[in-house]
């Protein structure tokens, strides 16, 4: 797709703090707490060492085994609070993370749905849902599973080095040692690793895409004797999977390669500390032990923290993404909105161009009294879905004027619009969950029964009596899996419950086939009983039977008329019509 | 297809992957064993160097140690590298097989399977076969790293590490105990928060039809009660994590107080030295890795198994069709004759002379049955199919469908630009204009970015309904065959171009056969014949005009 497009933002490091800031604020004592429950088990936890260090000096002292007695109860005693403290800091951390985490989702969604089509579109629906999906699930993910480790690991770390530096200053400095190393692996390792990663992620994405499209297909690619340049695409995609698997997993063996060295470099040093400490006097064997143990312990929670800091990384960035558009500002609301009095259309003098200078549309006058069914006829291109979706309201037209109900579109309640004017179109979406639940979508708190009559209404009945659990049955993603008819159905017995004045159907499908099209016309016909049609004609038989054909080429309207009158006039809709019912 | 069961499958894997498993095995068991020494090491320099010895002492075993360290980081690496290429090497031999099988021309492995169900085992349960890359090496090691601390234990003290040894695993075996009842529970509850994600995706994805209705409002409070309720599920569940995480905490403590009571009191009994009372503590830690692992392989080979048998079923699926003649069609005449199959119940008779354009008006399920049959996807339950006189049937199924190409309505563009779509079966150097003229493609690709080398995106949703409809025409036109088959090509193309269409087609196709199945009365009023298929057999035939004209059933189907 196009480079040119206005892709939604992404939050700068101030706003994401401003973000994080308000989402922990109704939490804010417990987080407080849960910080005190980590940081004080993570101190109780170092105890341990010293207490080893303890009994190693009295068997040095040669105090007999019954003086070991008193420090291994303490080491018990210390088992059981730092176990008690950990319940408390893991299940606050997860407490306050997951409550943050529901709002911001809620936040997301809230925002994402409620921005204008026009500024979705004109960033490409792909962006927001991928925002939706995997920065939703990353941000997840980390909160989950590696924002608790990390406070853990990161605590554990300042801690002991603080533990060190009691035992003796020197101990700390020695344990010091290892930290340009791990700085500089850390920076090498970050550098490397969120590019790669992004690009195992595409190259798996691509790779499950192609064998969707191979097998998905499969069909086509037998009947066009395809399987040879599939079986070679696939064999590419894998191919590629396999060459960043290598890269990657030289990458990580190269960051605990180097991370190695540290840990040497470190215990090396404290061990050679301890050597120097205890012999100028200054220090025990047993702290001398204590100070070892306590940098072997070190090994796990480093590299957890050097290693999550990848995930931080594009946690942080994917946090961004969603910030970026939570923080994008609401509709503006509309000043004395008025609602429409009934369901006519009025186009005048409209004109439209998503380019400036190429006009799409000139010159459009169209009236439409209420009830009545407008076909919209001409080649693609021509201005027929454009012209529906600025009578939908999706864009703002350049030019002119389109009212609805005698009420100009600008001057609706945005939130109100729908009960005027709404719009099905080619897009084919089943929401995931109950087809029930999917039909309150477009009214809730609707009954059972009335679903039922919005089904019945558009044809609809028989296959959905005829699924497991009726309507209960979860549909979309994961569910029973609908036809291209069957969505659509369900599409026009939205439109039912939804109950605009005005209707505009831009729905053909290719997937529908010839005997779906024709009961996809049928079904369309009863949704728009009792209310104003503007459909986009896809056979000739729709405009045949509608109150007003209107023919469109290049952007203008060529004909407008009855069926009757336009054959009569025998201009382009009447050659169109001969073509239909002439042998030639 | 020679039928395969899951542990062949298993067999075979481990077989074609057995020197780079062996290989990270050999390496992964001196990194083991190089991590069970350090603790072991850092006992000995406290005894030899720190508790009394001099510089050249501390200096030695200091070096010992950083041999351990270059031992164990290397033999990390390498092994690792090597584990992990052979998993990925596994996976993707067999995601190559299931991809062979699937498209191997006789079919047969895509049924009852849907396509993502198909995809997911190619792509997830080839994984899991492939983790073993990993899994095995690492279990090999772990035994390694078992023996290194259980040697190095029994000769610190006897006593001691049979504590240790015989004590670690029921330790272990008491977490794998606690953990149980919250892996139960955790499974669903991480299923509703996952839910939660996947429905903030799906109305994201479906926000075009939602504003469409103004369902904006009615989706937020919708998503909002599933939110919810996957926070609640999920605190409910880090409660119980927690309480987990705690006690194996407090466990791991516990035992190291009594390894220290023992260890202390034998210490100071004189029965070792304190040196190695470190390491004795350092190794009791150093276990829980090692048998943790174990654990971890046990999971990964039970779900191995289990997509071992996923992939052999898929493997050893039946064909749904056989032959293997060569008979190349010469003038492309279609005779069928008393064709029974699915609905069609009455033995259709059907002559299209070589070089005709014939109209088919059916229902949906007769024209898929006709396709089907026509296609070599099914060979009929009775009846034959024969062009120029020879039997489908006495064809390979892919030399039948050079011989007749079935474009159905549903045929999909695969990733690549336009004209690489067009092009995708037409003879080598086939010119793409008077395909893509006939099917008004050249009209779609004046209206895109880059023309015909727009990409049309995974499959095909860089273009409209219609565009897309007519570039896959656009290719089967190009693709030239001898009989060509084509079920409702301009559904979703407007009244305007279908009659553009029919007359581009009817010219692209002159003097070659062409069947069109369509209610379209655009593309009926160009063919030579119409024949409509009404219960399995032909009800009326003739041309267009006279059908609409003579015919009332016709009439109201065509222009109803």
């Amino acid at each position: 797709m196009s480079k040119d497009r206005s892709l939604l933002p992404v939050a700068s490091g101030a706003e994401i703090r401003a973000a994080l800031t308000a989402l922990v604020r109704p939490f804010r004592v417990r987080a407080i707490a849960a910080l005190l429950a980590l940081v004080a088990g993570a101190a109780v936890s170092l105890v341990t060492a010293p207490l080893l260090g303890r009994i190693v000096d009295l068997v040095v002292d040669g105090r007999g085994p019954d003086a070991v007695t008193a420090p291994v109860l303490l080491l018990v005693v210390v088992a059981i609070v730092q176990g008690l403290l950990a319940v408390l800091g893991v299940a606050l951390v997860a407490r306050v993370g997951e409550n943050m985490l529901a709002d911001l989702r809620e936040w997301f969604v809230e925002r994402a749905l409620g921005l204008p089509l026009q500024r979705i579109e004109s960033a490409g629906a792909g962006d927001l849902t991928s925002r939706a999906s995997e920065d939703v699930a990353l941000v997840g993910e980390a909160v989950r599973e590696a924002v608790p480790d990390f406070a853990r690991a990161a605590l554990t770390i300042a801690l002991t080095l603080v533990g060190l530096a009691v035992l003796d200053w020197r101990f700390m400095v020695a344990a010091l040692l290892a930290v340009p190393i791990q700085v500089v692996t850390a920076r090498w390792y970050l550098r490397r690793s969120s590019p790669l990663y992004a690009l195992q992620r595409r190259y798996a994405g691509a790779q499950q895409q192609q064998l969707l499209d191979t097998v998905g297909g499969v069909r086509t690619v037998r009947a066009l004797g395809l399987a040879r340049d599939h079986a070679s695409r696939v064999r590419s995609r894998t191919e590629d999977v396999v060459t960043t698997e290598r890269r990657v997993v030289r990458l990580q063996t190269g960051f605990f390669g180097r991370l190695n060295i540290a840990e040497f470099i470190g215990v090396a040093g404290v061990l050679t500390a301890g050597f120097l400490l205890v012999r100028s006097g200054t220090s025990s064997i047993g702290t001398a032990s204590a100070a070892a143990l306590y940098f072997i312990n070190l090994f796990g929670p480093i590299n957890a923290v050097l290693f999550l800091l990848d995930t931080a990384q594009s946690a942080a960035a994917s946090l961004g993404r969603i910030v970026g558009v939570v923080n994008l500002p609401a509709a503006e609301a509309v000043e004395e909105p008025r609602e429409a009095a009934d369901g006519s259309v009025r186009v005048k003098g409209l004109g439209h161009a998503y380019v400036e200078g190429h006009d799409v549309l000139a010159d459009v006058d169209i009236e439409v009294e209420p009830g009545a069914r407008v076909a919209l006829v001409g080649a693609s291109g021509a201005g027929k879905t454009t012209l529906a979706t600025l009578v939908a309201g999706v864009h703002r037209p350049v030019r002119g004027a389109i009212e609805i109900g005698g009420v100009p579109l600008d001057s609706h309640d945005p939130d109100r619009l729908r009960a005027s004017v709404a719009l099905v179109t080619q897009e084919v979406h089943v929401f995931a969950g109950p087809l029930a639940d999917d039909l309150r979508l477009a009214r809730a708190g609707a009954t059972d029964a009335e679903l039922r009559a919005a089904l019945d209404a558009v044809g609809a009945t028989g296959w959905v009596d005829a699924l497991p659990q009726g309507l209960a049955t979860e549909v979309g993603s994961g569910g029973h899996t609908l036809t291209v008819v069957q969505a659509q159905h369900l599409a026009l017995a939205r439109l039912v419950l939804a109950d605009p004045l005005v209707a505009v159907l831009d729905e053909a499908t290719a997937e529908a086939g010839s005997a779906g099209a024709r009961s996809l016309e049928e079904a369309a016909e009863r949704a728009l009983a009792g209310r104003t049609g503007l459909l986009v004609a896809h056979r000739l038989t729709q405009a045949a039977g509608a109150d007003l054909v209107v023919v469109l080429e290049a952007g203008r309207v060529v004909e407008q008329g009855t069926h009757a009158e336009l054959l009569a006039a025998g201009g382009r809709y009447h050659g169109l019509w001969a073509a239909w019912t002439d042998s030639r | 297809m020679v039928a395969v069961t899951g542990a062949q499958v298993l067999r075979e894997t481990v077989r074609e992957a057995r020197r780079g498993l062996s290989g990270a095995g050999v390496l992964l068991v001196g990194h083991q064993a190089g991590e069970a020494l350090v603790p072991v090491l850092v006992g000995v320099v406290i005894d030899r160097a720190v508790d009394g010895g001099g510089v050249g002492s501390l200096l030695f075993w200091l070096a010992v140690l950083a041999v351990d360290f270059a031992v164990l980081s290397l033999s990390y690496r390498y092994g690792a590298r090597a584990a992990a290429m052979a998993s990925v090497r596994t996976d993707q031999r067999l995601r190559l097989r299931i991809a062979d099988r699937v498209l191997d021309p006789r079919g047969g492995a895509e049924a009852g399977r849907l396509p993502g169900v198909l995809a997911g085992i190619a792509v997830s349960d080839a994984q899991r076969v492939g983790a073993l890359g990993f899994a095995l090496p690492a279990a090999l090691s772990a035994v390694a790293a078992l023996v290194v601390a259980a040697v190095a234990l029994l000769n610190i003290s006897v006593p001691l590490g049979l504590l240790i040894l015989l004590g670690t695993p029921p330790l272990l075996f008491l977490v794998h105990l606690l953990g149980k009842p919250l892996e139960r529970r955790s499974g669903p509850e991480q299923e509703r928060a996952a839910r939660a994600a996947g429905v903030a995706a799906d109305l994201v994805t479906g926000v075009r039809v939602l504003k469409g209705i103004g369902a904006e409002r009615a989706a937020v409070d919708r998503y909002r009660l599933t939110s919810r309720d996957a926070l609640g599920a999920t605190l409910r569940a880090t409660g119980a994590q927690a309480w987990y995480s705690g006690t194996v905490l407090a466990l791991n403590g516990l035992f190291l107080a009594l390894v220290a009571l023992v260890g202390g009191r034998l210490a100071a009994d004189g029965a070792m030295s304190v040196g190695q009372l470190v390491s004795a503590v350092g190794l009791a830690q150093f276990l829980i890795g090692p048998l943790e692992v174990f654990g971890w392989v046990n999971g990964r080979l039970a779900q191995a198994r289990a997509s071992a048998a996923r992939i052999a079923a898929v493997l050893s699926a039946p064909p749904a069709v056989g032959g293997d003649g060569e008979v190349a069609p010469i003038g492309g005449a279609v005779t069928v004759r008393g064709l029974r199959h699915g609905v069609l119940r009455d033995g259709l008779d059907l002559d299209v002379p070589a070089g005709a354009f014939v109209g088919v008006v059916a229902s949906a399920d007769e024209a898929v049955a006709l396709l089907d049959c026509l296609g070599r996807e099914v060979d009929p339950e009775e009846g034959t199919v024969e062009v120029d006189g020879v039997g489908l049937d006495a064809r390979a199924p892919a030399a039948a469908r050079r011989a007749v190409l079935v474009a159905g309505h549903d045929a999909l563009l695969f990733t690549g630009s336009v004209q690489e779509n067009v092009l995708a079966a037409a003879p080598v150097g086939a010119d793409p204009g008077p395909a893509m003229r006939a099917a008004q493609a050249d009209e779609v690709v004046a209206g895109l970015p880059a023309g015909a080398s727009t990409e049309v995106g995974d499959r095909g949703t860089a273009l409209s309904g219609g565009q897309r409809q007519r570039v896959a025409l656009a290719r089967a036109v190009a693709a030239d065959p001898a009989v060509l088959v084509l079920h409702d090509p301009t559904t979703a193309v407007d009244a305007v171009t279908e009659a553009r269409i029919a007359d581009g087609l009817r010219a692209a196709r002159r003097g070659r056969t062409t069947v069109v199945i369509t209610a379209s009365p655009a593309l009926l009023a160009v063919a030579d014949r119409v024949v409509l298929v009404e219960s399995g057999r032909v009800r009326a035939d003739g041309t267009h005009a006279d059908l609409l004209r003579d015919d009332a059933r016709y009439r109201e189907l065509v222009l109803g």
